[in-house]
């Protein structure tokens, strides 16, 4: 038998999601321009959110307060779903940006350490990028993120698991249509971003597009949101239908990746990348 | 057949479209045994391959490793074999040893440092340890790319032209490795090439494929005997002479 079997399963499987979340973090340390996803674009969307909220609160009846915990904590929870969704795509885009694909697929990792690898390396970089706005806004703004509380964890999880299962579906995507469905990695957040009432009752909205606004967790999430910022207390209800829907959400992503994936094998889709 | 197959695969068959890759072959390997699969472009090498390394799924037909079934376990299956291929590149952005110490925890290893080690001293290439992989060179690559793939001592190695656009020194250098590694751990070796030369030095056994069968199976001098020629080279050109009078014959009668 061969050496792996010094260890246990378990004991392998840990060894390997590991190793998928240190590859990961050499692809970040060696190529400087990753790190702009996790720095610079994080602060200048505190800038530019942040900026907006002193001007518009100068001029309005709502404050300066107010328009900034809307405007500020809205974009700092959005991005929980922006960094955990592209570093899970970009993570998996970069096996097939540098023909690594076969590479990883002949080895005994399971697609479910894989995912796992990429998502632990994901939360380090979601913990930088959330990092530097909560830094930025309080620093540029005087905006403390936790004064609005420990209800902005239940937010960040259901966020956290939209992006995942975001990145699920953009990957099994790619695995069926080939590399230019990752167009989508980054497209299908400038969708989201509006329908999900990030900064805005969804109200708000066009009445066409309310109802497709209402069929999304993250739109529940953000409400929750505003309701902390208006010092109404974390509202459950809203958090109960966030959280269900991502959960919901997830389950079909992961679905689809698994056909996906059944399909990549079928058709012999792994030539692609060779 | 030396020892119990550590390859078992019956009754391969897939189909691309309206193409068939593959039809109906066997391949089993057996402990320490050295195979090479031969055959013109589009024979079904490739395909064949990617189907006992669990990256393609065979529309029918079982495919066991070491007595685990491919397609009830994979990762359990992928533990014994290793794989290398000259057009595969190295995983970028890392350092050798650490590309290297990465493919050694994916396949179990909990420290493969002592095994890295062994395995660029026995290529002669230790000094590319600290190396990136985008400053090597192909044959280096190349190297680095079958240390990778045994540095889990599998019971089965599988090689997509390992030789392939190789200058001759270190195309021997790889041959005497694989031998080495062969003869010295019990791994068996499944290979497909261009370069006879590098079957005859390296392989023990040849299955041709042809159209997606095998038409062949033996040792490379009782198919160069069987086909009335002197080495295996004649045998090839002879059976991609035969492919191409069948298909100009297909296409004047519809």
């Amino acid at each position: 038998m061969t050496v792996a079997a010094e260890l246990s399963q378990r004991g392998r499987s840990w060894l390997r999601i590991r190793a998928i979340a240190r590859r990961h973090a050499y692809v970040l340390a060696r190529s400087p321009h990753r790190l702009f996803d996790v720095t610079l674009w994080p602060l200048v969307d505190v800038v530019l959110f942040g900026s907006l909220a002193a001007f518009v609160g100068t001029t309005s009846a709502t404050g300066t307060e107010k328009v900034s915990g809307y405007l500020l904590a809205g974009i700092v929870l959005w991005h929980v779903i922006y960094q955990s969704q592209i570093a899970m795509s970009t993570g998996f885009l970069e096996e097939t940006w540098t023909r690594n694909l076969l590479n990883m697929m002949v080895t005994p990792v399971r697609e479910v350490e894989y995912v796992a690898g990429v998502a632990m390396f994901g939360m380090i970089k979601l913990v930088m990028g959330v990092g530097v706005m909560v830094i930025g806004a309080l620093a540029f703004f005087s905006f403390h993120v936790w004064s609005l509380g420990f209800g902005l964890i239940p937010i960040a999880v259901t966020l956290l698991i939209v992006g995942w299962a975001i990145s699920l579906f953009v990957i099994g995507l790619v695995l069926r249509f080939g590399t230019g469905a990752e167009a989508l990695a980054w497209g299908v957040m400038f969708v989201l971003l509006p329908l999900s009432g990030v900064f805005y009752p969804t109200a708000a909205l066009p009445t066409v597009m309310q109802p497709l606004a209402l069929a999304l967790p993250t739109t529940h999430a953000f409400s929750a949101l505003r309701g902390l910022v208006d010092h109404h207390g974390l509202n459950w209800s809203q958090v109960t239908i966030a959280g269900a829907g991502s959960v919901a959400m997830m389950v079909l992503a992961a679905w689809f990746l698994v056909r996906m994936l059944t399909t990549f094998r079928k058709r012999g889709y792994i030539t692609r990348y060779t | 057949m030396p020892g119990e197959p550590v390859l078992d695969a019956r009754g391969l068959i897939k189909d691309y479209r309206r193409t068939r890759a593959v039809d109906g072959i066997d391949v089993v390997v057996g402990a320490g045994e050295r195979v090479a699969l031969l055959g013109p472009n589009g024979a079904g090498k490739t395909t064949t391959l990617l189907m006992i390394l669990g990256v393609v799924q065979p529309d029918q037909g079982s495919i066991s490793i070491c007595g685990i079934d491919l397609a009830r376990d994979r990762s359990r299956a992928a533990e014994c074999v290793g794989f290398a291929a000259g057009y595969l590149p190295l995983t970028e952005r890392m350092r050798v040893r650490e590309c290297l110490r990465l493919y050694g925890q994916l396949y179990g290893l909990a420290d493969p440092g002592p095994r890295i080690d062994e395995g660029l001293e026995r290529f002669r290439i230790s000094h590319l340890a600290d190396a990136m992989g985008t400053e090597l060179s192909s044959g280096q690559r190349t190297l680095i790319g079958i240390v990778r793939s045994t540095l889990h001592r599998p019971r089965l190695l599988v090689l997509d032209e390992p030789t392939a656009s190789l200058d001759p020194d270190v195309a021997l250098r790889v041959r005497t490795g694989l031998v080495e590694i062969a003869a010295n751990e019990g791994t068996a070796l499944l290979m497909t090439s261009h370069d006879m030369t590098d079957v005859e030095h390296v392989c023990e056994r040849v299955l041709f494929l042809s159209a997606g069968r095998i038409v062949a199976d033996g040792t490379p001098a009782s198919i160069a005997a069987a086909y009335g020629h002197g080495n295996l080279e004649g045998v090839f050109l002879h059976l991609a002479d035969d492919r191409s009078s069948t298909a100009s014959q297909q296409s004047d009668h519809p």
